[in-house]
């Protein structure tokens, strides 16, 4: 191919791709009263404003906590079952990845239904907790899979060299395994994060009063308000996005993991 | 390999209850509720669903679109993908990055920013009345056009990615050697390139689609209720009708869709090793 063709092609699509991000953090620091592009002169008004509106702030402390607690316990039920997939000769063990991993290919929307028809309704469980099931569920496949990988990639005779020189197999576990696949971890961690943090349909019927994650939040607040407030939310969430990306690949070449 | 079968239950079993008890039970639940009638088990819901004009046009609209947003993405992708395998190994790492940079941004403000530019003070309508081409502005936004183009930001990255690892595992002397032998360049990519990256393809592929198919957030935006996909018309019939009938139907749809969309794919991939 040639080389003003491929220059040509590569800058159309960065174009496509990061073009409209730059406009709304264009158009997020506009002075003006509407959304608009280009800014009407510039100023930090709607950044600020995004910090002093009470339901952001609100739903965005109810997304961390989706997104840390839900991938954290992911994490305590995934990375045994990946290390048993991995290590064990388990009876069943397709049936077993195939139940953790399904959450994947099912469209989140119809988890949600599903919760608030057979366990909200029925069992009286609180919306909240319903919520916090559903994005652990919805983060499980991704630790398995990352996590399932690392082990697969680590020799099995270290821990059983381990166990041949008298560490106990959970000590064994702790002390040679799990310090081998920090990074692997700290990988399926932050994939969970941010597939938990920017998930909108398996939370669109599991919102109540108080209970509302921030992107189900920004939806209906566009809905009513045309305001710059979004755009800068949304800069601001990207410009965290990007952090979050940047610090990992520069401490564990994420990429590898996902 | 550890052989002692209660240690390995012990451990998996409770991500494997947890997944059983969350998530398999109850969305089999819904779904057999479109099969469920006072009188036993029926198809009538279905029956009733597709006699419906509007949920005729939603499920073609979606269906159309998915596979639109997919050969799109396909044709933009083996350009983008070849131009980046041909670059420098700093350059390829770089366009790799900037490629999916955007799949870690919040959907929900990747899809507003097509507001800004589709809509009726936007950017393209700016543009238009400057050079004369409209008098006033045109109706972009809530179009199936500004749908597509919103789903197909959101997931070329995706084949882009799996299509940039296809093109590296092929041999590199494949094209030239096609070339040598007196191919011209369209039967290389259909003899040649097309085959060797087929895996890559599907994998793309299917990822693209299925998420076309599943998306909720861009039609929402984007289509309002004017242009409703299967998602958002699942919404829309559960809270403004209490219908949970057709939303049963609809899930079954979209499961089915996304599980054939699967199958097809674990078919094609072991084709492939298999010989």
């Amino acid at each position: 191919m040639n080389r003003t063709l491929s220059f040509s092609i590569l800058t159309a699509l960065i174009v496509f791709l990061i073009g409209p991000f730059l406009i709304i953090v264009a158009a997020s620091l506009s002075a003006g009263d509407t959304l608009a592009f280009p800014p009407q002169g510039l100023s930090l008004r709607w950044i600020v404003k995004v910090f002093t509106v009470e339901s952001f702030r609100d739903s965005f402390i109810m997304s961390m906590i989706l997104a840390v607690g839900g991938t954290f316990v992911a994490l305590l039920l995934g990375v045994p079952a990946a290390y048993a997939l991995s290590r064990y000769k388990l009876p069943f063990g397709e049936a077993v990845s195939t139940v953790v991993t399904l959450p994947i290919i099912v469209p989140g929307i119809i988890v949600g239904l599903a919760l608030l028809r057979y366990l909200v309704v029925p069992f009286s469980f609180s919306i909240g907790v319903a919520l916090f099931l559903a994005h652990t569920a919805l983060v499980l496949p991704y630790t398995v899979r990352v996590v399932s990988s690392s082990f697969n990639n680590l020799r099995s005779d270290m821990e059983e060299a381990a166990v041949l020189l008298g560490a106990t197999r959970l000590g064994a576990f702790f002390m040679v395994v799990l310090p081998n696949i920090r990074a692997g971890i700290l990988a399926a961690f932050i994939l969970g994060f941010v597939t938990s943090f920017n998930q909108v349909p398996v939370s669109l019927f599991l919102s109540g009063p108080g209970v509302r994650t921030l992107p189900i939040d920004m939806l209906s607040y566009m809905e009513t308000t045309y305001d710059p407030s979004v755009a800068a939310l949304s800069a601001l969430l990207a410009l965290m996005s990007i952090g979050i990306v940047f610090l990992a690949e520069r401490f564990l070449g994420f990429s590898r993991y996902v | 390999m550890f052989q002692n079968r209660a240690e390995a239950l012990a451990l998996a079993l409770p991500a494997a209850v947890f997944a059983t008890v969350i998530f398999l039970v109850p969305v089999v639940i819904v779904l057999a509720e479109g099969f469920r009638s006072p009188a036993g088990w029926t198809f009538s819901a279905y029956t009733n669903f597709f006699s419906e004009p509007l949920n005729r046009l939603v499920l073609v609209r979606t269906f159309k679109l998915g596979i639109a947003v997919t050969v799109v993405s396909a044709i933009i992708g083996y350009a983008a993908a070849f131009a980046i395998v041909n670059l420098s190994a700093s350059g390829k790492g770089r366009m790799i990055g900037l490629i999916s940079l955007p799949l870690m941004i919040s959907p929900v403000a990747r899809t507003y920013a097509w507001i800004v530019i589709l809509g009726r003070t936007g950017i393209v309508n700016q543009a238009l009345q400057a050079v004369g081409l409209s008098d006033e502005p045109i109706r972009l936004l809530f179009t199936e056009t500004a749908v597509f183009i919103g789903l197909l930001q959101l997931f070329l990255p995706l084949m882009i990615l799996s299509l940039i690892s296809a093109l590296e595992n092929m041999p590199k002397d494949a094209i030239l050697a096609a070339r040598v032998l007196g191919a011209n360049w369209f039967q290389v990519f259909w003899k040649v390139i097309l085959p060797l990256t087929r895996e890559g393809l599907v994998v793309g592929g299917t990822l693209v689609f299925t998420g076309s198919l599943t998306a909720y957030i861009t039609p929402a935006i984007l289509g309002g209720s004017k242009v409703l996909m299967l998602e958002t018309l699942l919404f829309q019939r559960v809270t403004v009708a209490n219908d949970f009938v057709s939303a049963s139907v609809i899930a079954f749809i979209l499961i089915a869709m996304c599980f054939a969309a699967n199958l097809l794919l674990k078919r094609l991939a072991t084709a492939r090793n298999k010989r």
